[in-house]
Formats: structure tokens, sequence, C-alpha cells
């Protein structure tokens, strides 16, 4: 054999084994009944059971309580002496999105998919799962006015792309202002380069929005009427897209920091008939905590992180809890592949900077972050019906001393820190993808 | 922004040139003996902790403890029934409270950066060269940052400054006191220590490659530095042999004074500690390996991804300011490979010091040591690391680092244990002194609660 050709061949076996590693996910185990026993429970909703058991079937929790009616054969899972809360959601994520965050080259894409990015074997999927992450929503970047729509995923490292997609999770869309647009696209010389720009350029895109739906709407009501003779408009992805939006289908995820653009957005949206479902970031709320609590708005914060820049200057680590008190739900997200890791550290923040109970601030990373996602009546919670995602702490996961011993999705274990290696049963082995980046839309840490 | 760095690098450039003028007389400086806090005025009136849970560090916990402190000292640690609180004492209860030596973050950026993204509020490094051994972290020190107050409100009270990684030899490090009238009273050490930086970040490859633009040519950049400085010293040895044995006519002309070979050579001499700061154990490697041919006093840095030399550092006996133990597993790795790399330091007998390798949120020093005992260092390890060893390492153990008699009275009183997240700081002493628990951002809070 030729030199070529064994390099040829040998290319050939490696394309090969890797389109095997790649096709060797798992399939999505079976549903078996499973009780995990002995545990303290932390339901997040219902209080605190001590020495309580949970029943999961068909990966629902079917019952939870001091005592569950456990069939013989299930599955048992011993958690004495150890915590169990709900897994945790996270709100504002960028992870697994091999390296395609922003599309900059125009300040509206409301069009564009996030799940079409998706890189379901990326490393950093494991990393948060490890952390206790069960759900993510991946956000687009912050550079356009108007980014891209979610995609919302489980955990489940080692699966197929399709069977880690949230089923049926509710269409999220990404706006942002302030200045992350005004540097990208004022560093060109384009608009927007000022908040004016900012907030003229949705303005305008949000009109034109409007009367592309106005056309469909007067086209639709012809058909209705029978006329055979009416003829449909063309068809605008991103136009569509943004009169989803103005439809109130698609939940509006704002990325903003200061007091001011708080209240230009409600105004907005207020002008434009849609509902903002949460502000991401959000710094500067509890300025105006009562106007945002009152325009029923959520927020999906940092705890501590600030002046990395001008807009996040004013950022107090009691912001969450402040805004929380006046009326607004809170939820505390990780916009990073670094605290993704360990979101229940930044909740426990929570309690230090303000005095939030341990229920509150587990609801910063569970309950209400799953409202930010619009799932919070399947996830979120450890209450009878919701998905069993679940994750098994060594002591209170609200202590520095915390790790995770199993994560648990839709009752089955996706990480399981007894095991060797990774410490994943559903990763066959081959090469995780991903980098160690920071992964965040502001990413402004210092050169060390 | 293009057109501000472009402006900046104009400003130094003017300042460098006008720099060596002033200097040239100029001997080089000798590493100073003692913290400047030596010299501090002390507080009028002694203060006793009385009732707290003393965490020592250096003598074990004290349930039930007074500690006194008086002059700007400790000078009295003890459990209560044996402490004799001074007569005119002003005596602060603190029953149910933990008490403990104020933590030292042995590298951050503080009073070099104010706002991330905003350049001219930073003063982090100098992009112009690598080799920058003669830039002064004490020259750029703004003692009025907005970041020390909310840093020292977590109890942290002593800091090593550091420049940013952007070169191998950014500059030189100060060892800085988190409260003081002003800049002279809190930097206690200037220029003491220096990082040399070997993690791949210091390769210039932005825009148009320029030299070194590989590790190959940072580590022979730093190779052909070093034997120039000691030509160097070796010009003046001679010149100062010859000048005193020459006759008064005949006294030769001194070499041309360097500012930059007169900041390496107490390094070269093994005079001052390099904290050799690298990631990768290839690079740990390289670093290791010029110390050698150098005899440099070695601190190492970071050393995230060690794991596999781990008994190599050990058997070097060289101190390690690990960290930070946040940074991402690389791929191939457990999830948890970091986060343990603290405690397999200590099962190897290795002295190591926790960094926040941050500056606004240098503030979080004590949760990463904690986070390290999660993943298994024994607790009062990760009380050393933040406390303690880095006194050690620094050369300050006999002011700084535990609550002993005689130590600066650098002293913290919390709710609870001070590793821990939920617990809250309420009062924080520095040189005996009560510092203000207030920042901008309590401010800011009081502020917009009260409306």
């Amino acid at each position: 054999m030729s030199l070529v050709r064994a390099f040829i061949s040998r290319a050939c076996l490696t394309a090969l084994l890797c389109a095997t590693a790649l096709a060797q996910m798992s399939q999505p185990p079976a549903p078996v009944d499973t009780v995990i026993k002995g545990g303290t429970i932390l339901t997040v909703t219902h209080g605190t059971i001590e020495n309580g058991s949970i029943l999961i079937r068909n990966g629902k929790i079917a019952e939870v309580g001091k005592t569950v009616n456990a069939p013989a054969n299930a599955k048992v899972i011993d958690a004495t002496g150890k915590f169990v809360m709900p897994g945790i959601i996270d709100s504002h994520s960028h992870t697994a999105l091999n390296g395609d965050v922003n599309e900059v080259t125009g300040p509206v894409g409301p069009h564009l998919l996030m799940q079409d990015a998706f890189d379901y074997t990326d490393r950093n999927i494991y990393h948060a799962l490890a952390g206790g992450v069960t759900t993510s929503m991946l956000l687009h970047g912050s550079a356009n006015m108007i980014g891209g729509q979610a995609a919302v995923i489980k955990h489940k490292f080692g699966l197929d792309r399709d069977d880690m997609l949230f089923p049926n999770a509710p269409r999220s869309i990404k706006f942002a202002s302030g200045e992350n647009p005004k540097r990208v696209y004022g560093g060109r010389n384009q608009a927007p380069a000022t908040r004016m720009g900012n907030f003229t350029v949705q303005r305008a895109a949000l009109q034109e929005a409007r009367e592309y739906m106005r056309e469909w709407d007067a086209y639709d009501e012809k058909v209705k009427k029978g006329d055979k003779e009416a003829k449909p408009p063309k068809r605008d992805l991103k136009q569509e897209a943004l009169a989803d939006v103005l439809r109130g289908k698609v939940h509006v995820q704002i990325h903003c920091y200061r007091a001011d653009e708080f209240l230009t957005e409600i105004a907005m949206a207020k002008e434009f008939g849609y509902k903002i479902r949460a502000f991401h970031h959000a710094l500067e709320v509890y300025k105006v905590a009562e106007k945002v609590a009152e325009a029923g708005v959520a927020i999906a914060t940092f705890t501590d992180w600030w002046g990395y820049k001008i807009e996040a200057w004013d950022a107090i680590p009691w912001n969450p809890v402040i805004s929380m008190r006046k009326g607004v739900r809170v939820a505390i997200k990780s916009d990073s592949n670094d605290y993704n890791r360990r979101l229940n550290q930044e909740a426990a923040k929570a309690i230090r900077y303000g005095g939030a109970t341990e229920e509150e601030a587990l609801k910063m990373i569970t309950l209400n972050a799953a409202w930010v996602l619009g799932v919070e009546d399947r996830v979120g919670s450890i209450d009878v019906g919701k998905d069993a995602d679940l994750v098994i702490w060594d002591r209170h996961p609200l202590s520095s001393y915390a790790k995770v011993e199993k994560s648990i999705i839709d009752g089955h274990v996706y990480f399981d820190r007894a095991l060797e290696g990774y410490g994943l049963p559903f990763w066959k082995g081959g090469p995780m993808t991903g980098g160690g980046g920071f992964g965040s839309d502001d990413e402004y840490r210092e050169v060390r | 922004m293009r057109a501000t760095l472009t402006l900046s690098k104009t400003i130094a450039t003017v300042v460098l040139f006008a720099l060596p003028l002033a200097a040239q007389q100029s001997k080089p400086a000798a590493a100073p003996a003692k913290p400047a806090a030596a010299q501090a005025p002390a507080a009028s009136q002694p203060i006793a902790l009385r009732g707290g849970k003393l965490i020592t560090v250096s003598k074990g916990v004290i349930e039930n403890g007074v500690l006194v402190m008086d002059g700007g000292k400790i000078t009295a640690v003890g459990p209560a029934a044996s402490v004799t609180i001074p007569r005119n004492a002003r005596v602060i209860d603190v029953k149910g409270m933990t008490v403990y030596p104020g933590l030292i973050d042995s590298r951050t950026q503080l009073g070099l950066t104010e706002i991330g993204a905003v350049d001219m509020s930073n003063d982090l490094a100098e992009p112009s060269d690598q080799i920058m051994p003669h830039m002064l972290v004490e020259d750029a020190f703004h003692a009025e940052t907005e970041l020390i107050p909310v840093t020292r409100m977590n109890g942290i009270t002593n800091a090593v400054v550091t420049p940013s990684a952007r070169n191998t030899l950014p500059g030189q490090m100060s060892f800085i006191q988190l409260a003081g009238k002003d800049r002279d009273e809190m930097l206690l050490l200037r220029s003491f220590a220096m990082p040399l930086n070997f993690t791949g970040a210091q390769r210039r490859r932005d825009g148009t490659p320029r030299y070194p633009s590989t590790r190959m040519g940072m580590a022979t950049q730093l190779r052909q530095t070093f034997f120039d400085a000691q030509d160097y010293a070796n010009k003046w040895a001679e010149y100062e042999k010859k000048n005193a044995e020459a006759k008064d006519d005949k006294k030769p002309s001194p070499p041309k004074r360097d500012l930059r070979y007169d900041a390496l050579l107490p390094y070269l001499q093994g005079k001052k500690p390099v904290v050799l700061t690298a990631a990768e154990p290839s690079d740990i490697k390289v670093a290791m390996q010029l110390a050698r041919e150098f005899k440099l006093k070695v601190i190492l840095g970071e050393i995230t991804y060690a794991h596999k030399m781990l008994d190599e550092i050990a058997a070097s006996k060289f101190p390690v300011i690990v960290g930070e133990i946040y940074s991402a597993p690389r791929s191939g790795e457990r999830y948890d490979s970091v986060y343990s790399l603290p405690a397999e330091l200590h099962k190897r007998g290795v002295k190591f010091a926790f960094a926040s390798y941050d500056s606004h949120n240098a503030r979080n020093l004590p949760y990463e040591a904690g986070y390290a005992v999660a993943f298994g260092l024994p607790w009062e390890e990760a009380m050393k690391a933040v406390t303690l060893n880095a006194a050690e390492i620094w050369g300050v153990a006999d002011q700084f680092g535990s609550l002993d008699v005689g130590k600066t009275a650098n002293v913290v009183v919390a709710n609870g244990d001070p590793l821990e997240l939920k617990t809250d700081v309420k009062q924080v002493f520095i040189n005996g002194r009560e510092v203000p628990m207030t920042s901008r951002q309590t401010q800011l809070r009081d502020a917009y609660q009260a409306r």
C-alpha cells in the first residue's frame, strides 16, 4: 500500500471512528419507578420535609411527603443525610452555542434560532449539570437590539440533540439595549451608537412588523370571508418573528442595565402591545423596583457582579432582595460557563446581602427562573405532577461546602459523583467539544 | 476606542522618556526591611473584643475568648478567663460572633482599575513592551478607589496588587493595607515581588504579530534579558572596583544607568521573589526551568492544570498562589479537576495561599477557599491559605495572618464561619481601628431603599 493510500485509509478510519462516536449517543431511557428516600426535601413551594421521600413515575414526581406508596420493585435512591432540591434552572445562558452567540451583521435578527447553533456535545453542559443545573435557556447575545430566539435545553448530557431540547418550551426572544449594541454598531459608525439610536432602531423594527402583521391579518380576513382571489403577502421570516412578538406568542427577554432603560422598555411594550417577560442583568432594578413589579416583569440578574462597564457601575449585591421585597419576581442566572457551575452559591449570596430566607434564595434559581422561561408549571419545584428534575446534595445547597451528589432529569440520574471518570452514566465516551471560555454577554473581565 | 488607546500610548511614551532623567542619579533601591505599617500612628484607646469565638489560625479556635488591640497591635488573645482587659479599654461584646485575622488576597488589581470597559480608569499594564520590571504598582495605585471599601467589607484587609498578566514581566507588586489615610499609609511594601507570566496570553498576536508572538519567543526574550541584566551588573561591579582603586584624578566614568536592569537585579540576585505564573504543565515547566537557570527565588502562581505534575511541584518546595479554582477544566478532565487542586497540594505538603485574581469581586476570596473545602481541603488549611500562609509566603508573617500578640490588629468580626456564603461581616478593624462599614454600594442601597 502506498503511503498516500495508507494516509487516505487512515483518514477514512478516523472519520469513521468519529462518526461512530457521534452515533453512540445514548437513547433516552425508559421510565422506571424510582423512590428517593430519607433526604431533607427542599420543595421550594411548600417548605422543607425532613427525612422525606419522593416517588418518581413516568419521569414525573408522583408523590412527595414523609412517606410515599412506592411499589416493591421501585428503584431506590438512598438520600439519608442528604438534601434534595429541584433541578437548578439557568435563565440566562450562552453555553454550548459553538462560538455563535451573536449574529453581529445587523441590529435586528428576530428570525435567528439559537437551536441552530446548539452544540449538544459541549462539555460545558456537563460542567453545569455537575453543579446541579438541569435546564438552561440559551439566549442570543446582546450585540443586537433584537436578537434571535432562545433554545431551552435539559442537561441530559450524553443523549442526542433532539432529546436534550425541552419539549414544547415556550418561545423566547432576546432584546438588548445599552452599551453592547452601542459598542458593536457605533464602533462601525452605524446605528445604534447611542441609547436614542438603540430605541429608535427597536421602535422602527416593531413598526415595520406591525405593518407586516396587518397585511397578513387583512389577507387572513379576506380568506376567512371566502375571497378566492386574495393574494398572500410575501413571507418574511424576520417580520414573521416580530409579528409573533406583537401577537404575544413569544416571551420577550430584555438585556438591559439602567433604571431609565427599564422604563423606556416598559413604555415601548405598552405602545406596541406586547408583554415583557423579564429584564436580564437588570442591575439597577432596585432603583425603580415598584414600577418593574407593577409591569409584571421578572428579572434575571447577577448577585454581585459589577463594575465591568459604566452601566454596571451602580450595581449592588442587595439588588435581588430589595427588588424582591418590592414585589419583583427575581431569578439569579449565570450568563457564563463559570457561574453556571455554582449557581447555588450565587443564590446563597442573597441571604448574605439583604437577608433572603433559604426558600426565597432557592426560588431564585428554580421556580422563579422557571417562570422566566415560561415552564413554571412543569419544573422548578418539588410538586406532584412536575418533571422529576432533582438534585441531591451532600449538605444544604446554600453552603460554600455543598457538592452535588446526583443530578436527576425526568427521573433518571444524568450525573452521579460516585461514578468513576466523568460521573456521566449516559455519556458513551468520545471527544467532548467546547472551550473553557467565559461564554458571556459581557466579556469584560480584566486580563489578570 | 482605538483613538483613545493610541492617545494613551503616546502619553505613556512621553512619561517614559521623562523618567530616566530624573532617576539617573539614584542607585537601585534596596528592598524595604519592614512594612510601613510599623510606623503608622496608633489608636488612642485600647479596644477589647469580648466573648467571641476566636479563630486564631496559629493556635486553633478559642470559644468565649477575648482579644485586645492597642496602639494598632494585638496586645492580648486568649480565653475570657485568662485575659485581663485593660481598665481604660472600650469593651465590645462580640458574643455569638466569630473573630478572625483579616484575610489576605494574594493577587488582585485593586487600585489599578475602576471600571473594566473604561480604558482611562485602568492602569493595568503597559502594552508597549513585554519586559517592564521597572513599572511599579505604587506609581499607579489609586488609594481612593471605590473597590477597596467594597472589598474590605468582606473581611479582606490586605492584598498583593499586581499588574495584569498582559506581559511576561509587567512590573513589580505592592503589598497593601485596605485602609489608611492616604496611599503612603496603605502601601505597606513597595516593589517587593514581581510576577513572571508564562501562560500564552502574553504572546503578541493582536494585529500584526510582534516579537514575541510565540512561547519560544517569550522564553528566549526572557533569557536574553536576564543575561543582559547580569552583564550590566558586571559592568557596574567592575566600575565600582576600579573606582575604589583609582586615584582621585583618574576616576573612571560610570556606566549608563538602565532602569529596567536596575529593577531586575534584586530578582536575579535572589533578594526578592518572582511569582512564576503559569497554568498548563508545559508552561509551568518552562517557567521553572528559567527559574533554575537564573537561580530565582520562586513563588508559583495559578498552576491551574498542574494535576499531573504535583509531585514535581511538591519536590521543588516552591510555595504556590493557587487559583482561581473556578477555572474551567480542560477537555478530557473531570468536572472537579480544578476544584480539588488545593486539596491535592495540601496532601503533598505544598504551602499555598488563595488569591481572587480579581478586583471588583476580590471580596469573594473566602468563598473560593470554602469551595476548596467542599472538594477535600481541611477547613483549617483553607483558613490558613487566606491568612497565615499568605503572610508567610510574602514574608510578613511577623505582622499579619493570625491573631497573635504583637501582630498588626487587622481583625474581622462576623456572624459565622468566615468561609460560608451566608456569613455577614459585622465589623472590620484595620491597624486596630474600626473601618467604616460603608461603601459606594451601601450608599446606593440606603439611598434607594428609603425611597
